[in-house]
């Protein structure tokens, strides 16, 4: 879900390609799933389609996602690639955790349950 | 492509028996580029209204030139079929019923679309036979507004045009806008003094203050142009001068002792290397909004400042 702050510190264009990278982390934007024409998601949004269009131009560079001529935008292949866009956030907390006296191992154990979850729960797909 | 070169506005006045000049426009430049959208930001008085007006060939500015296409706007019938420029002030149409200002158009302007307009008119819910000056002030606005975008033209200025609407309308309107853009190509100028409005609707935008440009261009350059920064002092405190020394333009300046917050002009990496230069750590730099770019930007300028500071 893009959810759009016009009085926030972070511009438009980074909002939506947050928005959209964090569909695809979440998993409900999959590889080669099309993503919204430029002016309907403008328009949903209530925002100048030129800064979408800035958005999906950003992303294309980064190859999240690639556009077909007359066909629209879709989401790349990621394969385990780490993009800033998801990793930056990241390491922002685990930076304040750490300064407020999270110990390194509470983190590390986070992360170990989150995959660990995450991995039952591809299983648990794969098996219905 | 709209340039605006260099243009200055004076306009002449008499006090009493003395002749005022008051320069409302004054060197200003900048371009629009094909199917952006503008915005004519500034405060009261800044002459966003003048420049909107001498950019739709209505005012011939006393000096420099706005040129449309290559042609220049003022006295040109030609170009004029390329614009459109709705004004603040509506009373021209109130003598017209909605249904009469489509004939109007349809009559005086080539490329009008009453198909368009019907479309909108019912789409506003507005009432057709009713007089516009019989009309609120809100639907008046959305007629001329619809008025406009049903022209079709190439260039469309709107002055002011979200003024005395409801958000729902506002939103409306916006997303009548964001059609034009993309199926027409057309550029918008917009003017408005509201900052959330503007950095919703437009990519590019202008800031003015006085007749002057302030700053111009991307919105989100714009806002990278500026930082606000968190300094801690690593030996003792952290003042304005020292920052000013360095170099670092300080537009505010808060904290005492050995932590502070400023807001300074300049690139996060040109403030980090101004900084460097000092006994601090900068902890945390972030862009300025665009509501913060405009009120310290404008108090720069000696705008907004309540004079019991002083």
């Amino acid at each position: 879900m893009i959810v759009i702050d016009v009085t926030g510190r972070v511009p438009i264009f980074e909002q939506i390609c947050r928005g959209i990278c964090g569909d695809i982390a979440k998993g409900i934007l999959k590889p080669h799933d099309r993503i919204p024409a430029a002016r309907v998601l403008a328009k949903d949004l209530g925002i100048n389609p030129n800064t979408v269009a800035k958005a999906y131009a950003a992303l294309e560079r980064d190859g999240i996602i690639y556009s077909l001529a007359g066909k629209g935008c879709f989401v790349a292949e990621h394969g385990n690639r780490a993009d800033r866009r998801f990793t930056d956030e990241f390491e922002q907390k685990t930076r304040e955790a750490l300064h407020a006296g999270v110990s390194r191992e509470t983190l590390a154990e986070i992360l170990e349950r989150v995959w660990t979850e995450m991995s039952e729960k591809k299983e648990g797909d794969s098996n219905d | 492509m709209i340039e605006v070169n260099k243009v200055s506005v004076t306009y002449t006045g008499l006090r009493g028996v003395r002749i005022v000049r008051n320069k409302a426009l004054d060197d200003v430049s900048f371009t629009v580029p094909e199917g952006s959208v503008y915005g004519l930001l500034g405060t009261n008085g800044a002459g966003k209204s003048t420049l909107m007006r001498a950019m739709g060939g209505i005012f011939r500015p006393d000096t420099g030139s706005v040129i449309i296409d290559g042609r220049d706007v003022w006295n040109n019938a030609e170009v004029k079929t390329d614009i459109c420029y709705v004004g603040d002030e509506l009373s021209w149409y109130e003598r017209f019923t909605v249904g009469e200002l489509k004939t109007y158009g349809q009559n005086c302007r080539p490329s009008f679309s009453g198909e368009a307009f019907d479309r909108m008119v019912k789409a506003l819910e507005l009432p057709k036979e009713r007089k516009i000056s019989r009309l609120s002030k809100g639907m008046r606005r959305q007629v001329v507004t619809i008025f406009g975008v049903a022209c079709c033209t190439k260039y469309l200025l709107l002055d002011e045009s979200f003024d005395g609407l409801d958000p729902a309308m506002r939103r409306i309107i916006r997303e009548i806008l964001t059609d034009e853009v993309c199926d027409n190509g057309s550029s918008i100028v917009l003017s408005s003094h509201n900052v959330t409005e503007i950095s919703e609707a437009c990519d590019h935008i202008l800031l003015l203050h006085g007749g002057k440009i302030v700053e111009s261009g991307e919105i989100d350059d714009i806002c990278d142009r500026y930082r606000k920064i968190q300094l801690v002092g690593s030996e003792g405190n952290v003042s304005r001068e020292m920052l000013e020394k360095a170099g670092i333009a300080v537009l505010n300046f808060m904290g005492e002792g050995c932590v502070a917050q400023a807001v300074v002009r300049g690139t996060d990496e040109e403030v980090r290397a101004g900084v460097s230069k000092l006994h601090v750590n900068p902890v945390e730099t972030v862009p300025l909004t665009l509501e913060e770019v405009f009120i310290y930007a404008m108090r720069e300028k000696g705008y907004g400042k309540i004079n019991a500071e002083k």
